[in-house]
This record gives structure tokens, sequence and C-alpha cells, in this order.
């Protein structure tokens, strides 16, 4: 603990006014051996030399013991003797009266009467050393009681010792004394510091609401620093930073609502950060870590105060300690990182009170909610949205704290910052293009410098950050699309200018980063691109506008396409890393901005031989170089696949072989483990588009051929090496002219037997055939031997994947004839049978996503069938039975049976279905017997009697006031009272309360609307969780009530709230909905397919073509899944074969008709 | 073709990766890293700003990616 030296004089007689001369005298002091004699020496005495050697003394008694606990080696005798003597002394001075806590604190007697008497004479007389020395010895006095758990009663009387009225006095008097008295001031800190944490801060709250004395002059305190050149010692602590640990311990020890009013001190707020730089490293790690756990993290504090405390200037000077000067040697955690996590909690922790919830990329003067007139909408565009070009200058945001604090970092030159912003950034989108906004002195322009690559790494981390959910943060897209997109994917200071001159920089790292921010700002401009497209968006024109202006606001700010290619064409060819971002960012730009892309002329094809090149001569030391390489040649593959120019199967004078037969190389000799699913798709995609391989779903392409060079390679690299010459020219041949060898496969098949027309081969492998004979005049017989082995496997692994087995064996007869004429030696005379793949998947676990040709395409596919279900089962699983189909027997049935089972045994509802009959006389025969079942059923002793006889009479007044005479009455009608009458039997039901309720609103029902339908779906079910028992219940009425065309109407009319029908398929997108449920939806849409005209206005009323689509497509890979999706396939063919498809093709201009048969199902 | 080692976990991809990527980077910029050691400006945090600055460019790899990279074995 800290000793102060007295420095004041000694000033007996009181307050003279008189300069007062110092007197460096230090007090003399005495040891303590008993109890007695301790008791002596602190008696008042008047006498100030004796009243110091008392206190003196006492405080030497208590260092002894402080230090004698802190150092275990000291006689352990000597300390329970002293504390035996501090006991007793305590005991002895201990007020008699003082019971307990309780009382009037003015009338209790103090503890330690006689030292609270030296303070106050010390006051009278102003004697400054004795206004010292007091709270020295009782901070020491606390400090050595809070160790001990017996004298904490001790302790804690001496606190409330300390809070009586005229002990505030002093204590106030100290904290105000003159700013140059440290001696006075830190020990009186110091006492109120053990005070507030005594015994766990048991008296934490009085002394805080005593605080007018207690926390006296705490601003001016924190303010008196240390001075001096070397630095504070721990030992003799400053005012300053005996005031802060007190403020600390308060925070520590204070309740919520204290701690709110205690930070809610402006001038304490702002003294106790204003000198954090000088402070010592301990004290600010204590500061911040304390204000974490005390404040920040302290839910129970109101976001308010924490914001009082967390002001942009605290803000400013935490931030200060990134530069904190801590020697190198420091045992204590960084600074820095303390300060660091601190800032990173307090501005993007929402509960720390500085972060607000903002609206992401709208602005805080936007009202989100807000809607245009349509028409104004139509007529205008987004020309009508006044505010959309109206942040050119200033943008208004909600997180005015951080944004006036993010101008006082500087994330270009330390990582620490730079993570600081970008994590406010993300948490308040808001704010970046504000940041550049207001920073516009700080430019990109090219400089080989730390502070550039800092601003480069720094506007590469903002671009990485992912767009606001639905722009706004909100759970779904405003009505109208935000402004400052762009300048919030390609922050400001990314100007065209300045990218051109960094890409054209003669630095390669200058170009390397701006290729890097480019890259990612496409990439966000595609994700953001796609949330344009959003299907949810309420004004869908509006948004296809704005995403289209985006889309060219962003083509001006970024280089040319020359640029880019320049850029790309000076890296040197070893620079793999950089050639890999070029390459993907020409790419970007011919997927996501074609309008850049295609401007200027780019033929990729001598860039993508460089890089076959450099792959097949396999000249990496690092396997991984070569799978970055594999990179940039996929990005170079994926552009030419843009450029129809694209010329695979001409060899270049640089290379040997053709570009597609060097792909086929370097994927035959890619190192293990490197993917080559991308690769192997382009060759794929290339070899069925240049007719090598047939062009059929289930054929596996290429990948005989690249599995059987696979397999050589691996038992004999050398003899690959062979092979290629003679390969690249049959792949040439045959991909630059298919048709001749079509035909040639064509008279092979002729030559076969009549029913294997449709026989199926590679035409490569008539290419092999034609080209042989060549290779045999050649003589080469390393050629010969290579190919004596690799045709029986190539030939073998065809048979393999489904080719026709006749016609290779016609095709490999010829082959071994012509191996036999010659010397060389073919490996098998037959096609080996049997042949596996080994190095490659086959069969795949998916579908190969290959063009289908329509005229090889074998109209009965196997798969169609099992793709899409077929009218029989369809009609199995969705046909269902007419509900409403009722003999005329029951009129006279039902006379002769009991109540109970009239209602239970259905021929009640078997009478109210003849309702429907197309009879008119049935009809009234019916509506006389229901009333007059009604009747009998009131009068009967069934439960549910009044109920019954309610609907039945409601049911007969409906049929009445519709003429039943004249027409039957709407299935829907009859099917609601058929099932509301079984709801009534049961009154567990949960639809009971609803159909009551129903029932009490009139007599005569509304046909026109069909009942409940708002009930079930808009209304909370009354029961429990009974929402789809209801659902499931009302599918069940509708679907009995449809049945003619005239039922139909009532289903498609516009209503309020849309047509049912529309709300019926509303309901089928809920994800969540079960299967049985989604089939009765189906059911529902089978039987309109039934009904004359149901189909054609299905579609073309309510798009149910491409909402069974939408559907299937959102089913997944699961067994079951994959059955509803064959449904959803089956009742789209169904929809299509009953619609009238002259109008509805008419209406879809052909597009339903594409996405109908499509499946191959018509 | 199949994996005679055990999987790597993502976190050892990652960091295996982002070592490779560091590495490749001083190679190919070396010439460069010389000339800004020598700025004005590169003092105190300039090596860390530059160490990051480099390796950043990770982010535009998916894990996916990495691993493809990282897990190519030696020869053949």
């Amino acid at each position: 603990m800290g000793k102060r030296f007295s420095r004041g004089p000694d000033a007996p007689g009181g307050a003279s006014r008189k300069r007062q001369k110092v007197v460096h005298e230090a007090p003399t002091h005495e040891d303590v051996h008993a109890s007695r004699q301790l008791s002596q020496l602190l008696a008042f005495d008047q006498d100030v030399a004796r009243a110091r050697h008392g206190l003196q003394s006492f405080k030497v008694f208590l260092n002894a013991m402080l230090s004698s606990s802190e150092n275990k080696n000291d006689d352990n005798s000597s300390d329970l003797d002293r504390a035996g003597i501090l006991r007793d002394y305590l005991r002895f001075v201990q007020p008699r009266e003082n019971g307990g806590p309780e009382g009037d604190e003015g009338s209790q007697q103090p503890y330690l009467p006689d030292i609270m008497q030296t303070w106050s004479y010390a006051n009278q007389t102003n004697n400054e050393n004795l206004m010292s020395a007091v709270p020295v010895v009782l901070a020491l006095l606390l400090k050595v009681l809070s160790r001990s758990l017996e004298m904490v009663p001790y302790g804690l009387g001496i606190c409330r010792t300390l809070l009586q009225k005229r002990q505030l006095e002093l204590i106030s008097r100290n904290l105000s004394t003159d700013k140059g008295k440290a001696f006075i001031i830190s020990p009186t800190l110091r006492l109120l510091r053990e005070a507030v944490s005594f015994d766990g801060g048991a008296v934490a709250k009085p002394l805080f609401r005593a605080r007018a004395s207690t926390f006296k002059s705490l601003a001016r305190n924190m303010g008196i620093v240390h001075m001096g050149e070397e630095a504070e010692d721990e030992k003799k602590p400053s005012p300053r930073t005996t005031a802060v640990l007190f403020f600390l311990s308060a925070i520590k020890f204070l309740h919520p609502e204290a701690k709110k009013e205690l930070v809610s001190q402006r001038d304490v707020v702002a003294a106790l950060t204003r000198d954090l730089k000088q402070d010592p490293p301990y004290l600010v790690l204590e500061l911040l870590g304390r204000l974490r756990e005390g404040v920040l993290m302290d839910e129970k504090v109101p976001h308010e105060a924490k914001g009082n405390l967390l002001n942009v200037s605290t803000l400013v000077r935490i931030s200060g300690l990134y530069q904190y000067r801590q020697t190198e040697d420091s045992k204590l955690p960084s600074i820095a990182d303390a300060a660091h996590e601190f800032l990173v909690t307090a501005c993007t922790n929402p509960s720390c009170g500085v972060l607000r919830q903002d609206q992401g990329f709208y602005p805080r003067d936007i009202d989100l909610n807000a809607v245009l007139p349509p028409a104004e909408l139509e007529e205008l565009g987004l020309e009508a949205i006044v505010w959309m070009n109206r942040y050119k200058k200033e943008i208004p945001v909600r997180n005015f704290t951080l944004s006036n604090f993010l101008p006082n970092l500087r994330p270009w030159a330390s990582v620490k910052q730079s993570d600081l912003v970008t994590a406010i950034f993300k948490v308040a989108p808001e704010l970046v293009a504000g940041f550049f906004l207001d920073n516009k002195s700080f430019t990109f322009d090219p400089k080989l410098s730390a502070t550039w690559i800092g601003y480069a790494a720094f506007l590469f981390k903002t671009v990485t950050l992912p767009l606001p959910e639905h722009f706004s943060r909100g759970s779904g897209f405003p009505q109208l699309p935000p402004p400052l997109v762009v300048d919030n994917i390609l922050p400001l200071p990314l100007s065209q200018k300045a990218l051109v001159r960094c890409l054209a920089n003669k630095s390669n790292m200058v170009s390397f980063f701006a290729t890097r921010i480019l890259v990612v700002a496409i990439e966000k401009l595609d994700a953001a691109a796609k949330m344009y497209q959003d299907p949810s968006h309420a004004n869908e024109g509006l948004w296809v506008e704005a995403a289209r202006r985006l889309v060219d606001e962003f083509c001006q700010r970024i280089p040319g396409i020359k640029d880019m290619i320049n850029s790309y064409r000076s890296i040197p060819e070893a620079d793999i890393l950089h050639r890999e971002a070029a390459s993907r960012l020409l790419r970007l730009c011919y997927e996501v901005t074609p309008q850049v892309a295609l401007l200027a002329k780019f033929d990729v094809s001598p860039f993508l031989e460089k890089s076959l090149g450099q792959l097949s001569e396999q000249k990496f030391d690092d396997p991984r170089d070569f799978a970055m390489s594999l990179k940039e040649l996929e990005n170079l593959l994926a552009i030419a696949g843009y450029s129809p120019g694209m010329r695979w199967f001409s060899a270049s004078e640089a290379l040997t072989l053709s570009p597609f037969t060097m792909l086929l190389k370097v994927c035959v000799d890619a190192p293990n483990g490197v993917s080559l699913d991308g690769i192997r798709r382009v060759l794929d995609f290339v070899a069925v588009e240049q007719q090598l391989v047939p062009a059929q779903k289930e054929h596996p392409g290429l990948l005989p051929l690249l599995e059987a060079l696979q397999v050589l390679s691996q038992s004999s690299p050398e003899l690959v090496s062979h092979i290629w010459a003679f390969l690249d020219n049959c792949l040439t041949r045959c991909g630059t002219a298919p048709i001749k060898y079509l035909e040639m496969m064509q008279d092979l098949v002729g030559e076969l037997d009549s029913n294997k027309t449709e026989a199926v081969a590679s035409p490569l492998a008539v290419t092999l055939l034609e080209q042989l004979p060549f290779a045999i005049s050649a003589g080469d017989k390393e050629v010969l031997g290579a190919l004596g082995k690799f045709l029986p496997k190539f030939f073998g692994l065809l048979v393999t994947g489904g080719e026709s087995r006749p016609l290779l064996d016609a095709i490999y007869a010829k082959i071994a004839a012509l191996f036999k004429s010659s010397k060389a030696k073919l490996a098998h005379k037959k096609i080996p049978g049997d042949l596996a793949f080994e190095q490659n998947t086959w069969p795949p676990k998916e579908r190969r996503p290959t063009r289908i040709a329509k005229d090889t395409a074998s109209s009965n596919a196997p798969s169609t069938s099992e793709e899409v279900m077929d009218d029989e089962e369809l009609q199995n699983t969705l046909d269902t039975p007419d509900g409403l189909t009722a003999d005329n027997s029951a009129l006279v049935k039902w006379a002769t049976k009991a109540v109970d089972e009239l209602i239970d045994d259905g021929y009640v509802a078997s009478l109210i279905k003849l309702l429907a009959s197309e009879h008119a006389s049935i009809r009234k025969e019916a509506l006389v017997n229901i009333l007059k079942a009604a009747a009998k059923i009131r009068e009967s002793e069934h439960e549910e009697k009044e109920q019954i006889w309610l609907l039945l009479s409601e049911l007969a007044e409906t049929a009445r006031a519709g003429h039943i005479e004249s027409g039957p009455l709407p299935s829907t009608g009859v099917a609601f009272a058929c099932h509301a009458l079984a709801v009534l039997r049961d009154p567990l039901s949960s639809l009971y309360p609803k159909i009551n309720q129903f029932l009490a609103r009139g007599p005569v029902w509304n046909l026109d609307r069909l009942p409940l339908v708002d009930e079930v779906l808009l209304e909370e079910p009354a029961v429990g969780d009974s929402y789809y028992a209801q659902v499931n219940w009302l599918l069940g009425y509708l679907l009995d009530g449809l049945r003619t065309p005239k039922d139909l109407e009532l289903f498609h009319k516009r209503r309020a709230r849309g047509p049912v029908l529309e709300r019926v398929l509303v309901l089928a997108g809920n994800p969540f909905m079960r299967l049985p449920l989604r089939t009765q939806v189906l059911r529902l849409l089978y039987r309109i397919t039934g009904i004359e005209g149901g189909s054609t206005t299905m579609t073309t009323r309510f798009g149910v073509v491409n909402w069974l689509e939408a559907q299937e497509k959102a089913c997944g890979e699961k067994e079951g899944d994959r059955q509803l999706a064959r449904l959803y396939r089956g009742l789209k063919g169904r929809v299509w074969r009953t619609c009238d498809k002259e109008r509805v093709g008419e209406w879809s201009k052909g597009g339903i008709k594409g996405l109908c048969e499509g499946d191959g199902d018509v | 073709m199949a994996d005679s080692q055990p999987r790597k976990t993502d976190k050892e991809v990652a960091s295996e990766f982002t070592s490779y990527y560091l590495q490749r980077a001083t190679k190919e910029f070396a010439e460069d890293l010389d000339k800004v050691r020598t700025a004005d400006d590169f003092k105190n945090d300039a090596i860390h700003v530059l160490v990051n600055a480099l390796q950043q460019g990770t982010a535009m790899f998916s894990p996916e990616e990495q691993r493809r990279v990282v897990e190519t074995e030696l020869g053949k």
C-alpha cells in the first residue's frame, strides 16, 4: 500500500492565513506490544506531535501486519500477536451501546472515537499532517480488517462511522482541499475505496447515497495526474490513479441504478478517460476490464446510461490506446489488444448503448413502409422516388456516435483499427457510404507504400462485408429499392480512374490488390442483383429498373475490359496467384457484367493454350501450385465457354496437340487429389456439342475415354505418351467432321440385324477404326503397341457405359482384323466384358447435366416413366369418389329409423346430399323430409338436438331462398352441411365453436361465399393447436363441394381476400405442411382437371402449371420428396392434357407447352 | 481417387492454405515488397498490415477450393 510522507507543516493553534513554512519533519513512532499501549497511543491528544506519534505508531504496526501477511516467510507468531493486540484494542474501543447496524446513524456512537476526534481536531485546527494521517491509518486498518472474517464486524462499524454526518464533512473537506495537496486527497480516496469494497460492498449503497460528500470533487481529483519524466510509481499512485480506482471499485460494487447515476455525471465520465494515455498500464487494464464487466456487459444498466459513458470522446480516447506505449518487457497483457476488444464490444454489441438499429442501406430519414401510388410508379419509375438521388453529399444516420467516432480511426495504419471499422460497418451498414463520403481527401491513387497497401486491405475487407438482409435488415424487402447501393458495393475511393491506374501500375502487387478488390466487388454486385430479383418484391418492375441502374452505375465505375485484359496479359507466367485472380476477374465480367465484357473482343485461345501447355508440362515443384494453376485454367475455360469462336480442335503453332486433347491430357496427368470436375464438365460439354460421343442423358460421355487413358497411365505411363498424337488426330477429325462418322456408323448399323437400327455407339470409335490403317502403315511399333492395350480397354468401357455391344463388336472385329494383318498385337481378340470404372464414378450419383439431342433421344427413355407419374397411378393417388352421391331411397329409409341412427348412420346426411340432385322433384322431396327429420330430432332426447335442428332448419331455409325448384343447391353448400353435421355430433371437435357461431349468425346462408373459409384460414384456431386439423376439415368439405363448373366458379370468383382457389394454392406453399394435407390440395386440383374448362381456368387464371413447377423444384432428394416431385410432374401433365391447348398455348406464347412437354410426359 | 491420408479438418485446411497463399504471394511480389520496406511510412505496425493485406486474399477461396489446393499430392 502506498505510503504518504507528510509534507505539510504542523499547525497548532488553528487556521493561520499566513503562508506556512514547509517543514519536512517525519513523525516519530514506537513499537506496539500491547493493546493497552495502543489505546494510549491513539487516545485523543491536543498535542499534535503526540497525536502524530500515536497515529504513526499505529500505521507502522498495521503496515507490519500487512507486509507479514503478504510475506509468508515472516515470523508467524509475531503476526498472531499483532492480530491479538488489534482485536483487543478494537474490542476495547468498541462503542458499548451500538447493538446492531440499525438505528439512527447520527445518534450512534462512533467506532474509534479517539481517532475520529483527532481527525475533527485536525480539521478545526487546519492541521494538514493530521488531516492526512487519519485517513491513512483508517484506510490501512480497513485493509487489514478485510482480510479476516472475525474482524469484519469491526470494519463494518468503522465504515458506518465514516457515514456519520461529522465524518462525512471531514471526508468532503479532505477531498475538496487544495489541488496541490495530494497527500490529503489520495489517502482519503484510498479510504473510500477500501470502504466501498469492504465486505463485498456491504456499505457501497449508503456510501453512494452520501455522494455529495464521498464523491465530492471526484472529477477534479481525477485530473490531478502524476507529473514528471519517469513513469508513475505503482507504490505512490497519483490522486488521479486513486480516484479512478475508487470509481472503478464503486462500479464493481454498486447496484445498476446507482451505476446509472454515476456514469451520468458528465464531468466524472469526461475526467475518467481524459488522461488515459498517460495512465500506468495496470490502471488502464483495470479501467477497461471494470467498465466492460460492470457497465457494458451489465444488462441491468440501461442503454441510455451506457451511451452516456461511451460518448464520442470516450471512444476516441480509448482508441488513442492503440498507440499506447507499453514497455516491451511488460508482463501485463497488451493495452492495444485490451482497448481493441473493449471497443469492438462497445461498438458492435447492441446492448452496450452505442450501436443503434439502423435501416441497412436505407438512410435514417426514409420511411421503409412508404408506398407510392402505383400509377405514379408506373409512369415515372425510379424518378417517382424523390429521395433516390438525394444523398450525394450527406447521409443521415441513426448511429451518430459511431459516425462521429469513425473518422478518428486510422484503418489503413493498423490491422486492429481496420478490423474495428469493418466490424462496425458490418453491424451498422448505414455508415459505409457516409464514411467514404466524409473522407474524400483520401484517394486510392496507387503508390507502393505501406499506407496504400493498408488502405487497399481495408477497402478489400469493406467490400467483402455481407449485404444487409433485405437491404434494410428487416424481415422483408421494403416497397421501394434502396439508394446508394453502388457506393456500398464499391466504396467511393475506388473510382474508375484510380482503378485503371492501379491495374496499369508497373508494380505487380498494386495491380494484384486492385484485381482482388474488383473480384470481390463483382461478386457482391452479383449477390445484390439477385436480391433485386427476389420474387417477393411488391413493385417488381421498379426493382428491375433499380437493378439495371445499379449494374449500369457499377459498370461505369470499374475499369474497362481492355484494362483488365491488358493487366492479365502483363502478368509473368510464374505468378500463378496473380494470374488466377486476374482470370477470375475476367470470368466474373463475362458472367455478371457481360455489357462490360463484350465491349472488347477477347481471344481466350492463346491464354488457354499457354495455361494448358504449362500444366501439361508439369513444371511445378509444389503440387499446390498445380492446383492453383488449374483454377486459372478453369476460369479460362469458363470464359472460352462464353466465346463462341473458341477453336477447340485446331492446334496452334505453339502447341503440338489441339486444346481439346491438351485438356484431356491435363486431366490424365493431374496429380492425385486434384478435383477435375470443372474441367471434365467442359470436356464433356464440348464432346457432346461436337458429337464425339452420343448426347443421351444416360451416356457417360467422354468418361470411358478418360478412364481408359487414366488406367493405362497408371499401369504404364510411357504407353500413354505414344497415343496422344494418334488420339489427337482422331479427336480432331471427329470433332471437325462429325457427320461423316455418324454416316459411317449408320452404314455399320445397316450391316447388323435389321432390329438393331437404334444401336448407339460413340462416333469416336468409328474414327479410331478409320484412322487405324494409317497408324499401321506408319509402322511405329510403340504407337501400335500402346494402341493394342488401349483399344480393348476403351471399347470395354464403352460397353460398360451402355453403348450397343453388337455395334461395338462389329467395329472391334474390324480393328482386330487390321491388327492381325500387321505384326502388332491386340491385347484382347474380343471386347473384354465387365470392365468397371475405377478412376471415375459411373454410373453417377447425380444425373449428368448434358444436353439431349432430339434426333438421338429415345422416345421411351426409361427415366421418363420413372420420373413422371402416369395417368393410372395419378388417378389411384389423387382421384376421390364423389362424396355427394346419394341414393334416392334415402327419402323413405329415414322415416323408420331412430334419431340416433338418423344422425350417426348417415341417413340425415344422405337426405342433405339429395339437395344437390339434378331432379327438381327429388330436391323438393328432400327439402320436405329434411324439415320433418329436423322436427323429429328436436323432439328427441339427442344431446345435440338443438344444434342439429338449427343446422337442418337453416339449410332448408337456404335451399328455399336459393330456389331449389329451379336448380340444385351449390355442392359447396351441401358438402358444408354434411361436414358440419359431423362436427356437431362431436362437441369435442375443435370446429364445434366455429360451426355454432356460424349457425348463430342468421337463418339463411349466403352460399355465394364458401362458409368458414375465412374463419379457418385467417382466425386463430379457438382450440389449442388444431390449425392443421381444421384446415384438413376445410379441404375435405371443399373437395366434396367441387363437382360442377358452377361450383368451380365459386372457387375462382374474385373476393376481398382473393379467390378461394388462390388461397388454397397459397396454403400448400407452406413448407411445413405435411404430405396428407398437401395431397388433399393436389386432389382438389386433380378434381378440377376433371371439370370442364377447369384446367384452362387454373392455368390461365392461377398459373397452376408454374405453381406445380415451383413446388416440384422445391422438392428435395429424399425418397418421399422424389415421389412428391413425380406427383407434381404427373399432375402438370394432366393439366396440359385436359386444358384447351390452343387457348393456353396462345396465352402463354407456347411457354406452358414447353414446360409440360419438356418432361416427356405427353 | 482414394484418400490415403486422414481427412484434414477445415481449420487445418484453412491455416495450411493461408500459409501457402502467403508464401506464394511473398514469392511473387518479392521485388515490390522490398520496395515497400524501404518506403518512408514503413514503421510500427506496417509489417502486420502488409502480412494481413497479403493473406486476406484467401477470403476469395471457398473452404472446398482451399481443400482442393491443399490436398493435392506430390507426384503421382
